[in-house]
């Protein structure tokens, strides 16, 4: 099975109506399993356990194989990928942050970090951004006040 | 589809998406990959189109020419009789499109906290949103 192939048949599950249920042997760990009973009794976050683990069972499978997409989309159109700017100029839109506004200094900080950090994440650019702002925002600051001392 | 982040594609988002050699490709890319990641972080973002824009974009599910962005599983909003209503209602005020209008339906409707939209159209966006806020990505 080709992993084309696989994606396509994990999608036609995911997509299946189908309501009939297996019951399982699966091994989870105690505490992980008493942690979802109490989450669903005390805190109400789903009808049951097995609902849980169905639940985050699917969303992990759907973010799976839309990542496995991209995966091989990106091998065979590497010019496709987004670049860690790209990215990170979104993370900024999707967060509010104003530096969103400003995507020519995000990418200039991209360029920046990955000269140290090669595997950076696009929250690190911006924390870098923020950073490199913030120092060149005290840096005016202080150029822009006279010298008290010399004036006492 | 209760989301923190809900993604709209309109008619160029879609072809874009589809076509690696369109010239706005890899920034629709970027999107479609970032939600993939949130949503593999537990931050639930998805991505949608509504059902007349896939009719305008030709995008035919069974069609093997749109193998790529069918497997994204980017989810269908149909145009069922609720939103049918809310879209007549924003075509009559506004004077959209049909596709605008679901487009415009599909914001104003939505569950989630936040809304983008990815689209070449921005203004005619921000009119069917009708003043709900929405993060306007222009292709």
């Amino acid at each position: 099975m080709t992993r084309e192939e696989a994606i396509d048949r994990i999608n036609e599950l995911l997509d299946s109506t189908d309501p009939e249920t297996v019951n399982t042997s699966m091994r989870i760990p105690k505490a992980l399993r008493e942690a979802a009973a109490l989450a669903v009794d005390e805190l109400g976050v789903a009808t049951s356990t097995t609902a849980i683990a169905a639940n985050a069972l699917r969303t992990l499978l759907e973010a799976t194989v839309r990542l496995e997409v991209l995966e091989l989309h990106f091998e065979q159109y590497p010019e496709a990928r987004p670049s860690l700017a790209d990215l990170a100029i979104i993370t900024a839109e999707w967060n509010d942050n104003p530096l969103a506004q400003r995507p020519e200094c995000i990418r200039r900080y991209a360029e920046e970090i990955v000269q140290r950090h090669p595997n950076a994440e696009p929250e690190d650019v911006l924390l870098w951004a923020d950073a490199r702002e913030y120092t060149a925002e005290q840096q005016r600051e202080s150029a822009d006040q006279p010298d008290q001392r010399g004036a006492a | 589809m209760n989301l923190n982040r809900i993604v709209l594609l309109d008619n160029e988002a879609v072809q874009a998406l589809r076509d690696p050699a369109h010239r706005k490709h890899r920034s629709v890319m970027g999107y479609v990959l970032e939600a993939a990641q949130s949503a593999a972080r537990v931050v639930e973002i998805g991505v949608a189109v509504p059902t007349t824009v896939r009719v305008e974009a030709g995008w035919d599910r069974t069609g093997p020419s749109w193998a790529f962005i069918n497997r994204l599983r980017i989810e269908d909003i149909p145009l069922g009789p609720d939103l049918a209503d809310a879209a007549a209602g924003i075509r009559k005020r506004t004077g959209a499109s049909v596709t605008d209008a679901h487009l415009g339906a599909a914001i104003q409707t939505a569950e989630s906290d936040h809304v983008t939209v990815i689209t070449s159209d921005p203004g005619d966006m921000r009119a069917v949103a009708e003043g709900k806020p929405i993060q306007v990505v222009a292709l």
